[in-house]
């Protein structure tokens, strides 16, 4: 079963691709967050800028950026359509009995950059780098090694239990059943396809264990030195914490970013 | 109910991560207490995996479908592990799919993973009086379901219109509030009608999940 | 350090020590009691032997048993010299599971055969050696980046039996492994198991495969050893066979003539 784990393109050896993974992690989410941070539109030109280079420089294909933008597009569809007539003092123009307002428009203006810049850079990083390496670099940050086991193991079983649905998805509608309609019969067939999958996984865990101590689960030492940081890589981070002070700093010094953080 | 990128401000994500991290880390410390911990680790792991799997399953409610959550029963059979559970799921769900968000990360999970909790506390409640019934076990299965569901719906709902960057006129913000709520009603009921066909159906073939883990 | 060089002396002793010796077992689940009933079993080292019987009489529950995951209501298990205890981690023995997928954990196919040898202590180097030995002995050499849920049936199987042997056991217990198996993968794990130095315990449906593999075979049934002895001896006894949900394998139909041994 095809899962959207974006490292499809991780192999690509870009400057982005071979960045310590551990330095990657911490400079692109800072970078996130401080993009998050930012309310002057002044600095939105700025972070269209930085992003755009940051992702040419991931050499990327764009084809990938459009693809998995498209889904969460259309939540900012609705906000881009309702925000600017309902939000804001300033009217600036009237369509019929709709009046667009100024504050809402900035608004708009300002969510949408945000989250395409931020899902950009997310994209960025969980795209350079295979998954396990990213989860890797998270448990060598210091994400306990129990939550780290548990998202390898839950990704590992992701498309196992995903196929299972479809095979019985298939089968249901094969034997004629009509998923259009809500009535108690559709809810109760939800549940006992839910409860099927519960159960199946379930019992399947008991016998993942029994794998898992029989070949010496936790008496493994823990794991040490899988990721070695050059001065390049720790350079790079810096340049990265450095653009993100810059974001915040220069968003603070025009003026909008301490005022609306004490509102 | 996830409230993505791009619209929270930083002080609320910061917020967000830092309750998360704390609520996580007792859980952990919990797990790690426990005798044999190792055996809930993929207890906990599949579950994980199979009520993100579940969450694919859509309802049809005209004019849409909407996705079930479940983190009632989530909460009713995982209890504290809920909470890095739903953790887990959300990070998935933003780096899979990119719905949700990965600075919303925090607030995301304690709205769905605190409910969650909770859900497990009333669902413990049909404990009470010795006889074990199925009708006893679908109605906290409901409670449990709906109660969980109604808490995210309002922690999102409030969370997000407060935190709007610009201004809603007060009388609007709380209009929108009021409409927002009431639009997710039909979902309450059939997250509390399904979690209660669930809990129901489980009981009936393998007792030992709702014993937890 | 262990000394891995066995002179001759300990070599002939080693060899006439059981691999295993089953006595008196008997085995419950919770929900279900008695599955194996006071058994007793010895297994010499390099036997190959085919365990067969119908479904639920028993043979998971062995090796489960075996393994020390599941504690015996009664009786003892000695494997390789050293009594089994429960939950003990012991790397000289090895099951494979009747379901890759229960048994591949881990994100990638090198991630998974070095499982084990992490978990015994071995260095990276010393990891690194045991699993390209053990992926290329299952012939799975190219896939060691691959994730495990992009492998097909039969290289799941495969790579599967790697995680085990890169630990080095010396006995091995397959669960049922010829189950959906394509022809030529099927063809694949049987010659692996010809080529196999270890003492196997092998459940199968796959009569042939038995046939092609094991010096000796026992049958079991409703939790009771019902039979032990030479593959031919055993699985030719049409009453006996039939008796416990079983048939004749082909090759041992009467048209068989001697001559065609070669």
């Amino acid at each position: 079963m095809k899962l959207g784990i974006v490292d499809e393109y991780s192999d690509f050896g870009s400057l982005l691709h071979r960045w310590d993974p551990r330095c990657k992690l911490i400079g692109l989410m800072v970078l996130i967050f401080a993009f998050s941070f930012i309310r002057d539109l002044r600095m939105l030109l700025a972070m269209v800028v930085v992003t755009t280079t940051i992702y040419i420089i991931s050499k990327l294909p764009v084809s990938f950026i459009i693809r998995r933008l498209r889904y969460p597009s259309f939540f900012l569809l609705v906000v881009v359509l309702i925000l600017p007539f309902v939000s804001g003092q300033t009217i600036i123009m009237s369509i019929g009995p709709l009046d667009l307002r100024q504050e809402g428009l900035i608004a708009v203006l300002l969510i949408a950059t945000r989250f395409i810049s931020i899902l950009t850079i997310g994209l960025i990083l969980f795209g350079t780098a295979p998954f396990l390496t990213t989860i890797k670099a998270m448990r060598a940050l210091g994400l306990p090694s129990i939550l780290a086991d548990i998202v390898l193991l839950s990704f590992r079983y992701l498309h196992e239990i995903g196929s299972d649905l479809q095979k019985m998805q298939m089968s249901m509608s094969l034997r004629g059943f009509d998923k259009r309609g809500l009535n108690i019969r559709a809810l109760s067939i939800a549940a006992w396809l839910s409860g099927s999958i519960l159960v199946r996984s379930y019992e399947r865990s008991e016998w993942v264990y029994k794998a898992m101590i029989l070949r010496g689960y936790g008496h493994a030492p823990p794991a040490r030195g899988e990721f070695q940081a050059h001065s390049r890589d720790v350079i790079t981070l810096g340049v990265f914490l450095l653009t993100a002070v810059g974001f915040i700093v220069g968003d603070i010094l025009y003026g909008h970013g301490v005022a609306a953080l004490l509102q | 109910m996830h409230i993505p990128d791009g619209i929270l401000p930083v002080p609320v994500t910061a917020a967000g991560y830092a309750a998360t991290a704390a609520v996580t880390w007792y859980s952990v410390r919990k797990i790690n207490k426990k005798e044999n911990s190792r055996q809930d680790i993929p207890k906990t792991s599949l579950l994980t995996a199979a009520f993100f799997v579940v969450s694919w399953i859509h309802i049809p409610v005209p004019p849409t479908s909407v996705h079930l959550v479940l983190n009632g029963l989530l909460g009713a059979i995982l209890g504290y592990f809920a909470f890095p559970a739903i953790l887990i799921g959300l990070f998935f769900q933003a780096v899979m799919f990119q719905h949700g968000g990965l600075t919303t990360l925090g607030v995301n999970a304690m709205i769905m993973g605190l409910p969650a909790i909770i859900a497990h506390y009333i669902f413990r409640l049909r404990r009470f009086g010795n006889k074990e019934s199925r009708w006893k076990t679908g109605v906290f299965g409901f409670i449990s379901g709906a109660i969980a569901v109604a808490m995210s719906v309002s922690m999102f709902v409030v969370i997000l219109l407060t935190n709007i960057p610009a201004d809603l006129d007060v009388g609007t913000e709380r209009a929108a509030i009021y409409t927002l709520a009431i639009a997710h009603l039909p979902l309450i009921a059939i997250e509390g009608f399904i979690t209660s066909l669930l809990a129901v159906f489980l009981q009936r073939v393998r007792p030992r999940i709702l014993d937890g883990v | 350090m262990r000394n891995k060089r066995l002179d001759v002396t300990m070599l002939s002793e080693e060899l006439l020590k059981p691999a295993l010796t089953v006595s008196g077992l008997w085995l419950s689940y919770p929900d279900r009691p008695d599955v194996l009933q006071d058994m007793s079993l010895k297994v010499m080292p390099g036997e190959r032997v085919g365990l067969i019987g119908p479904n639920g009489a028993g043979k998971t529950t062995f090796f489960l048993g075996v393994c020390g995951v599941l504690k015996p209501s009664a009786g003892e298990i000695v494997v390789l010299g050293k009594p089994v205890v429960n939950g003990h981690f012991r790397p000289d023995v090895a099951l494979v599971f009747q379901n890759p997928d229960d048994q591949l954990f881990c994100p990638s196919v090198w991630d998974d055969v070095a499982f084990g040898p992490q978990n015994m202590g071995l260095s990276k180097g010393e990891i690194e050696v045991r699993v390209t030995e053990a992926l290329s002995v299952v012939g799975a050499a190219e896939l060691a980046d691959r994730p495990a849920h992009h492998l097909s049936e039969g290289e799941k199987r495969m790579v599967s039996i790697a995680g085990v042997l890169a630990m080095r056991p010396r006995l091995l217990i397959y669960d049922e492994p010829s189950a959906n198996l394509d022809i030529r993968s099927r063809r694949r794990l049987i010659r692996l198991l010809q080529a196999s130095k270890e003492t196997l315990l092998i459940a199968s449906h796959d009569l042939e495969l038995v046939l092609e593999v094991c010096n000796r075979v026992v049958l079991i049934d409703g939790g009771c050893i019902v039979a032990d002895g030479d593959p031919r001896k055993v699985m030719s006894d049409d009453r006996l066979m039939e008796a416990h949900g079983q048939e004749k394998p082909h090759s041992l139909v009467p048209h068989l003539i001697p001559h065609h041994a070669l």
